[in-house]
């Protein structure tokens, strides 16, 4: 499935999400739960902007990530209806090495891991049955993303 | 060059109507789990892990190497996997379907004669098995089974990704993987 689609398919989703957002339970809702993972998603976009400006990545590599992190962030902000990025302040980098290359890598593989995992717990209690998929896919990105950083690493694979 | 990637091509469209046969094509389970309840789906999962394991094991016999050892590393997640699933049938009250002989699936995959042949087998096998599970994702309705199918479909992702750094390209080429590419 094309990216365009795949944007297509989150922006359709927004307006069902919209109508179903205020929660009845004690549950968080499903537009808190996107913002939960827009936040990790930006985090992302902003280590992968600062290792590429302090030489920490790989230059194809880090392009290559960054690109995927963007459009994770402008898929998310589309299923949360959003036109347009909402201003926001600058994710911190708290816990990001960027000393060097390796260093790098493996503060940003937690990272990485940390956000796979916040999206499979989000998939579990998910409602909007239409973003599951495409929620799924950034995840799916993400697992792959971690499997990049250890062939980085020069550690296992898998 | 171009004769090869037609045929390369086509050994990519063999493997997966192949997939597709082994998965589709065992018999309904046995047991009786309320209609609803995801057995259904679930048990073609397991039918296409059971497929699956036996094709890396016939992928493994063709590489080479520490490409040969990631096989068998997939092989033992995909069985880690089947049975994971499998216990969610079982749970349902159902009973899960058991694997072919090696023989009978080996029928169905497409002839491997190089490494380049098994890696694209490999990475076929492997988009099925993502976009498998991100469709049961939005059709089970328990979370306990979409916990698991969630976490298998990054799992396969993971896998797809090793194929891909192994034939020489990058491992996560696309920002959203569905197991469509």
């Amino acid at each position: 499935m094309s990216t365009n689609r795949r944007q297509l398919l989150l922006g359709a989703a927004a307006a069902s999400l919209a109508a179903a957002s205020p929660a009845a339970a004690a549950e968080p809702s499903d537009a808190d739960q996107l913002e939960r993972l827009l936040g990790l998603e930006r985090r992302l976009q902003a280590a992968y902007e600062a290792a590429l400006a302090r030489d920490a990545v790989d230059p194809e590599l880090g392009a290559l990530l960054l690109g995927h992190e963007r459009e994770h962030v402008r898929g998310l902000e589309q299923a949360l209806g959003r036109r347009r990025p909402r201003a926001t302040a600058p994710p911190p980098k708290v816990g990001i090495d960027f000393a060097s290359r390796p260093r790098f890598a493996r503060s940003v593989l937690a990272l990485e891991r940390e956000t796979v995992a916040a999206y499979q717990e989000v998939l579990t209690g998910f409602r909007n049955d239409r973003l599951l998929q495409p929620l799924g896919s950034i995840m799916a990105c993400g697992a792959q993303h971690e499997v990049a950083l250890r062939q980085v690493l020069g550690d296992d694979l898998l | 060059m171009r004769s090869r990637l037609t045929r390369r091509g086509a050994l990519g469209g063999a493997a997966a109507l192949a997939l597709a046969s082994c998965g589709g094509g065992d018999p309904p389970p046995t047991g009786q789990p309320r209609a609803g309840s995801g057995a259904g789906l679930l048990n073609s999962l397991v039918a296409l892990e059971h497929a699956g394991i036996a094709a890396w094991g016939a992928i493994g016999e063709v590489l080479r190497g520490d490409a040969r050892r990631y096989a068998g590393v997939i092989r033992e997640r995909e069985q880690a996997h089947a049975a994971r699933i499998a216990d969610l049938v079982r749970r349902l009250g159902g009973t899960p379907p058991q694997a072919r002989s090696d023989a009978d699936y080996a029928q169905l995959f497409p002839r491997m004669h190089s490494e380049a042949d098994a890696l694209h087998f490999a990475r076929d096998l492997e988009e099925r098995l993502v976009r498998a599970y991100l469709d049961a994702l939005r059709l089970l309705p328990d979370p306990e089974q979409r916990r698991a199918t969630a976490e298998i479909a990054a799992d396969e992702a993971e896998d797809l990704a090793v194929v891909h750094a192994l034939a020489g390209g990058p491992a996560a080429p696309q920002a959203f993987v569905t197991g469509t590419a």
